[in-house]
């Protein structure tokens, strides 16, 4: 397991949720769009706004230039002025041939369109002034007549457009982003539950399966089948690793137990001679090492494969860890160690030879990996999480990073490699903790190194007879 | 080997039947077990083995848990449903957790794991004939030279003198006393005496044998226990 698969899941921030950014990226599309259409619309809506503005105020020109056709110059600026009072839209200004103001509220402006100001600001605009598309003509006595409408008008207009506009598209992002939210919520969570699976996988768990609907439904299905199957392979890999390593222990223990029968023939041939005779127990000492890793690497995949082989009762933990710990005791004391045993009664339900092995292990570890003068203490205890078993010492302990390979098979820390040992110890007691449901934790006894096995709690009317089968939690 | 090859004389020499399918292993332990004073019979097969340990007289049998015809299990369930109570010792390969459990349950007294070797066979060999015949058990006072146990009161005297054991070192006296003349091997301490049916990487029986033995024993006397090298130990017989 690499350290990055060993860091906790965590639940991810909202704009890391991949449907989160696609909801995002749908809205701001959507914005976008809107502002678009927003913006096209204003502009050709000013267009054909500033057109009619332009009929309607060549409109008016022409309807008083008929009233000038009809009665008059003099009567005019009466027109222009009752025009003005009565409101009709449009402003005026009207000067004489000498460029004398007669009448109306526009400024005097040049002849053709323009654009004139008017209003607190004055000419040259300003907060407050009015804005008039205006258009200025001569008339056929030398007058100078302007009609021009307020801008505001239609101002006011594109307003409102770009209100709607902006409404719409507010809309569009809820309902988008709602949408998605919507629509995504049920694959986040599937895509939450692979990652989950993931997370158990990288905590040893290689039985647990994504869900996934055979079919291949969508993506996510494919995802999760794929996943599985990725599962299955990795399973089916280490199981053949297993095998591998079960066979060759098997395999070579045929040779191995000729060749230890030679050697006690012919160790029986030269019991008079003292040299030949230590030379024979020296090889069968190695031969005896031998067969003991492969004895372990078998005994190892036995319990790891289960099976039937589990002989299950219901067992005082205390019982089985005063027991071993009694045994190691003048073994310990002897080799200028101290050994402290605190035990209180706690029901498990056990394979009592393998727990006792695990217990026995663990001592074993202890006795190995402390100096001379170090304290090892057995506890077993009791509370409402169930019972556990805690082997402590205060040597030197392992890193922080190193325990979880400590777990592993033949994996031996760099400062314990040259000891006697074949690196299955600590393995076999994992194996064990795995069988019964157990978990362990290898913690810093600040100093030394605490191991501690917590079973879960026994009912006092175990079922059918089985070890309750959970996956061992690791916790480092 | 045998500590008693003198005695073997005058007694009937205890007699063995190997249910044994691999001849190798079979010519293996039977030369071995001769050497050592015990008349070996042997049957190749299940069907054989169960005939002839119906129809002779036998102080122990030797049965491999994986026979042809008949498996070890089946046979000696045989043996026992037409009351043959020969003491059995399970032969039976590494890998089974479940056959060693199964073989117990199944009417086998014993059991050992192949590879092992043959002063291993004899001496827990020896220990089943030996329940066979003497009715050691219910002793309730066990001796040896001027050591008495009382197993009513556990109470442990050499001479005149009273020795305090701990429980743990009792139950080792104890057992080896029951197998008096007859070495006990460190697995059988293991088994017997801590209930372990693993085998430890430390000398745990080599310090409690010592720490039993500076307990016993007078200064300058000869020991009680005796070890046998290869083998493990043995107290003396009256």
């Amino acid at each position: 397991m690499s350290s990055a698969l060993t860091d906790r899941w965590r639940p991810p921030l909202f704009f890391s949720r991949i449907g989160a950014r696609i909801a995002l990226a749908h809205a701001l599309a959507v914005v976008l769009a809107f502002a678009l259409a927003g913006y096209v619309a204003e502009v050709s809506l000013n267009r054909i706004a500033q057109t009619a503005m332009r009929d309607r105020i060549r409109g008016e020109a022409a309807s008083l230039l008929d009233e000038f056709g009809q009665k008059g110059s003099a009567h005019l600026p009466y027109t222009v002025a009752k025009r003005q009072r009565l409101w009709r839209g449009f402003d005026y200004r009207i000067d004489d041939a000498g460029g004398h103001f007669l009448a109306g509220k526009l400024p005097s402006l040049k002849a053709g369109w323009s654009i004139a100001t008017l209003g607190k600001g004055g000419p040259g605009g300003g907060q407050g002034a009015r804005r008039f598309l205006a258009f200025t003509q001569r008339l056929p006595d030398g007058a100078v007549l302007s009609v021009g409408q307020d801008m505001a008008v239609e101002a006011g207009q594109g307003a409102a457009i770009a209100w709607t506009l902006a409404a719409c598209g507010a809309l569009g992002v809820i309902f988008c982003v709602g949408l998605s939210y919507l629509a995504s919520r049920g694959d986040w969570r599937r895509i939450a539950a692979i990652a989950d699976v993931a997370d158990a996988v990288s905590d040893g768990d290689l039985k647990v399966r994504a869900a996934a609907r055979p079919s291949a439904r969508d993506d996510i299905d494919q995802l999760g089948l794929a996943f599985n199957a990725m599962l299955d392979r990795i399973g089916a890999l280490i199981g053949q690793v297993r095998q591998v390593s079960t066979d060759i222990a098997h395999d070579m223990r045929t040779p191995l137990t000729r060749h230890r029968q030679r050697l006690e023939r012919l160790r029986a041939h030269v019991r008079n001679q003292p040299d030949l005779l230590a030379e024979v127990r020296g090889l069968e000492g190695d031969v005896e090492e031998i067969l003991r890793t492969f004895d372990a690497l078998l005994q190892l995949s036995e319990i790891e494969a289960g099976g039937e082989g589990i002989n299950a009762n219901f067992e005082d933990l205390a019982e089985i860890a005063c027991r071993v710990a009694e045994a190691y005791r003048p073994d310990i004391e002897e080799s200028g160690r101290r050994l402290t045993v605190l035990a209180a009664p706690a029901p498990i339900w056990a394979d009592e030879a393998l727990l006792a092995q695990a217990v026995a292990n663990l001592l074993e570890n202890a006795l190995r990996h402390t100096p001379r003068g170090a304290a090892i203490e057995v506890a077993v205890s009791l509370d409402a999480g169930g019972a556990a078993l805690t082997v402590r010492d205060d040597g030197p302990g392992i890193p922080a990073a190193q325990r979880e390979a400590a777990l592993r098979p033949f994996v031996r820390l760099e400062p314990s490699r040259s000891a006697p040992g074949s690196g299955l110890g600590l393995s076999i007691v994992a194996a064990v903790a795995q069988r019964h449901g157990a978990r362990l934790e290898l913690t810093d006894a600040e100093p030394g190194l605490r191991v501690r096995l917590c079973f879960p709690l026994v009912s006092m009317a175990p079922g059918a007879g089985g070890l309750p089968q959970r996956g061992h939690v690791l916790a480092l | 080997m045998r500590a008693g090859v003198a005695t073997a004389v005058q007694e009937p020499s205890p007699r063995v039947l190997l249910i044994e399918d691999e001849p190798q292993s079979a010519a293996h332990m039977a030369a071995g077990l001769e050497r050592a004073g015990w008349s070996v019979e042997t049957a190749a097969d299940g069907p054989t083995g169960l005939a002839r340990a119906s129809g002779e007289e036998f102080d122990v049998l030797v049965v491999d848990r994986m026979l042809r015809g008949l498996d070890g299990l089946s046979l000696v369930g045989a043996l026992r449903r037409d009351g043959v109570q020969t003491p059995v010792l399970f032969l039976t390969a590494m890998g089974s957790v479940a056959d060693r459990v199964a073989g117990l349950k199944g009417g086998g007294d014993d059991y050992l794991v192949k590879p092992f070797y043959l002063d291993e066979l004899e001496a827990r060999l020896q220990a089943l004939a030996r329940r066979s015949v003497t009715p050691l058990r219910e002793r309730t006072v066990l001796r040896a030279r001027d050591l008495t146990v009382d197993r009513l009161n556990q109470v442990v005297q050499r001479g005149e003198r009273t020795i305090d054991l701990l429980p743990l070192e009792y139950k080792l006296l104890e057992f080896l006393l029951l197998n008096a003349g007859q070495p006990v091997t460190r697995a059988m301490l293991l088994e017997r005496v801590w209930g372990f049916r693993f085998d430890p990487r430390t000398n745990i029986v080599e310090t409690h044998i010592s720490r039993l033995r500076a307990k016993l024993d007078e200064a300058g006397g000869e020991p009680l226990i005796a070890t046998v090298r290869g083998a493990g130990y043995v107290i003396c017989a009256d």
